[in-house]
């Protein structure tokens, strides 16, 4: 029935801080992928455009929709092994995972992105202090490269390859599917330990307490939106818990108006921080929590990027050695009085892993900050990104669509071996997105 | 119960593939490529705890279906129904097309099929068929000619094997399918509406119980389609040119 085509349309990256009207196709067929993809000098790969930075477009380059290749391909429960096609979300994904009381160790916040775009973009969610980043679970990928056709990689084949693919930002090819490694998940829901802060300082010693703790995920909340409260907030202590009476949970999801209103401002922003701070007070410090609600909070509150509105917001994470953290937040906070900055959230967890190429990975303190975006936020951050080389701060590329060649090639020492490893595989650099275009990768 | 699905690895055919599944039917998929066809087996069978087999067959290839369909006389035997949401279009498919491709559009969407039915409705004595057309079929146009000429030939058989099935008790229905949200509607401008094939797989499913049935989705091409009927074939052209003119400008 199918006669598949070329269609165009007008996309955002997620924090719409890009804009482009481009070439994409949606196959669902395997001959649907070789055909098309040899018929287009340059393409790049596409799920559900969930990307914050524009890592799956550019306007001369096709973009592969991948979303109808969502199936389930293999499931061993007692290897704890599934591989699945590359556009199945993480939310079905996990549905499915959570009947057999197992769950995939790294799940990013936001449960509608898609297997592959969660492998390029190595993502790590709120069990990174102890499980890493997704690729600790990865054991093989099917890629196909229009030139190279269909290659199976892993760490035993095409090793330089895998490496190049996870968090490889899409470039090297199109991931088919993906086999995991699987942990058990006897649990149903969290017990949250709510612990009050009141700056920065004490954030950073709950989370070095409690990094060596597995199964406990670690994560903060923080006020910035103003210099005499700064870092004040809360860390919250959420241990999986199982109650008797629920034997299969399963992720619900409703869905909200978009409200595209631009509600955040320095006033706003203070309002909000004040009040949520203020109503925790008034929840019991012990609480339980849905599995929905804990792992995947932004899911039903889209709303919050939202109301960024059409300018949209910044997203910059970055990992910071615990050893350096002090001094950094000291330089930071100088800037940020200069500066004030609007700062919407800023929250802080712990990660782990070892850095290679140009993946968010490494062994340290993985701290997030949502600013508008505005000139003097735009000032203010290019400070920032001083001080992540001066502090050898690893920045995401994957959140901020801000980040320099410049700043790429001096925060990640193998930037450059990332260029020449790509090249190497693909001489005509086949797969490129704005993001690639701009870091010249 | 099982069900042979001829073009099951995307569109409308997956779908069914999955409505079918989904209330406990064992299946037969079958399309051209074995890679689709083996995943999708794996995820039903994943999921819904069915039996599923696959079955490549190419409809533009007559002898690959005669080949696979007389495998074994017994081919049809433990098949309750047969679907064929199967089809072929194709970019080049003007009044000018190499012959060499009119013959891939007719036998994939036309004689393929009805080698496959008469095959299974001379064996059979109950049993299920459900044919698909196309309401570009409803008269000819500048655009896909082979391909609607070979739907209207596929009405014109279901409706002959209708008219015939008054001793089997053999269910037949044939659907004329508008527009869908599949790959061939994506990104297009329409006049009107898109149907979903998730809903017409549940109406397919819900309607496979009826004797006899013709039926128009999304339900307002019945409207137009009966409007097309009674239009003078000269006057429908005019305002068919008259639209297309008006659509450059």
């Amino acid at each position: 029935m199918e006669n598949i085509k070329l269609h165009n349309l007008n996309i955002n990256s997620f924090d719409r801080s890009h804009n482009s009207r481009i070439n994409f196709f949606r196959p669902d067929k395997y001959k649907d992928i070789e055909n098309f993809s040899k018929k287009h000098k340059n393409l790049i790969n596409m799920g559900l455009n969930f990307s914050y930075s524009p890592v799956f477009f550019h306007k001369k380059s096709v973009s592969i929709d991948f979303s109808r290749f969502n199936k389930i391909l293999n499931f061993n429960k007692k290897k704890k092994e599934i591989t699945v096609e590359a556009g199945i979300k993480i939310y079905d994904l996990v549905n499915f995972l959570l009947k057999h009381k197992l769950s995939l160790p790294q799940l990013p916040g936001y449960p509608f992105i898609t297997v592959g775009g969660a492998i390029a973009a190595n993502i790590h969610g709120k069990s990174s202090g102890f499980d890493g980043t997704i690729k600790n679970s990865v054991k093989e990928l099917l890629l196909f490269h229009k030139d190279k056709g269909w290659k199976k990689i892993s760490n035993r084949e095409n090793k330089v390859l895998f490496d190049l693919t996870i968090g490889g930002l899409g470039l090297t090819g199109t991931i088919v599917s993906a086999t995991f490694k699987l942990k058990s998940f006897p649990y149903s829901r969290f017990l949250i330990n709510r612990l009050e802060v009141k700056n920065i300082k004490e954030t950073i010693n709950y989370l070095i307490k409690y990094k060596n703790y597995k199964n406990l995920l670690i994560y903060s909340w923080n006020d910035a939106s103003n210099i005499n409260n700064f870092g004040r907030g809360y860390v919250f202590v959420s241990k999986p818990i199982k109650k008797n009476n629920e034997n299969n949970i399963k992720l619900n999801f409703k869905k909200n108006y978009k409200i595209l209103i631009p509600l955040w401002n320095s006033l706003t922003s203070k309002l909000f921080n004040y009040f949520f701070f203020n109503f925790q007070k008034f929840k019991n410090k012990k609480y339980e929590e849905s599995f929905m609600k804990t792992i995947f909070p932004f899911a039903g509150n889209e709303n919050y990027f939202n109301f960024f509105g059409s300018k949209g917001f910044i997203e910059t994470q970055l990992i910071i050695r615990p050893e350096i953290i002090e001094d950094f937040f000291k330089s930071f906070t100088k800037f940020y009085i200069k500066f004030k900055p609007e700062i919407i959230l800023l929250s802080f967890k712990n990660i782990s892993g070892k850095q290679k190429y140009i993946r968010f990975e490494g062994n340290g303190i993985c701290v997030t900050f949502d600013f508008l975006n505005n000139k003097k936020n735009l000032i203010f951050l290019e400070k920032i990104d001083k001080l992540c080389v001066k502090y050898n701060v690893i920045p995401s590329v994957i959140k901020d669509s801000r980040i320099s060649k410049k700043i790429l090639d001096k925060c990640f020492p193998e930037a450059e071996k990332f260029r020449n490893d790509l090249l190497k595989f693909d001489k005509k650099r086949v797969y490129k997105s704005e993001t690639s275009r701009r870091l010249k990768l | 119960m099982t069900y042979l699905i001829i073009g099951a690895s995307s569109g409308l055919g997956k779908d069914l593939v999955y409505e079918f599944a989904s209330k406990g039917n064992n299946l037969i998929i079958s399309s051209r490529d074995i890679r689709d066809l083996k995943n999708l087996k794996n995820d039903i069978e994943l999921k819904y705890k069915v039996k599923v087999k696959i079955l490549t067959i190419d409809l533009a290839n007559l002898d690959d279906v005669k080949k696979k369909i007389n495998l074994n006389n017994k081919f049809f035997d433990g098949i309750t129904g047969v679907l064929f949401p199967a089809g072929q279009m194709d970019d080049e498919d003007f009044i000018n097309l190499k012959p060499s491709l009119v013959g891939d559009l007719i036998f994939s969407n036309f004689i393929s099929i009805t080698y496959i039915i008469s095959s299974y409705y001379q064996k059979k004595e109950k049993g299920i068929i459900v044919g698909f057309g196309s309401v570009s079929a409803l008269f000819g146009r500048r655009t896909n000619p082979y391909y609607s000429a070979s739907k209207r030939a596929l009405e014109s058989y279901f409706e002959s094997l209708i008219s015939n099935n008054d001793k089997k008790n053999i269910n037949i229905q044939f659907y004329i399918l508008g527009y869908l949200d599949t790959n061939l509607s994506f990104g297009k401008k329409l006049f009107l509406p898109r149907g979903s094939t998730k809903n017409l797989s549940k109406l397919v499913y819900k309607k496979r119980l009826l004797k006899n049935c013709k039926i128009y989705f999304p339900i307002w091409w019945s409207i137009i389609g009966f409007i097309i009927n009674i239009i003078p074939f000269k006057i429908l052209i005019f305002i068919f040119n008259f639209f297309k003119k008006n659509e450059k400008n």
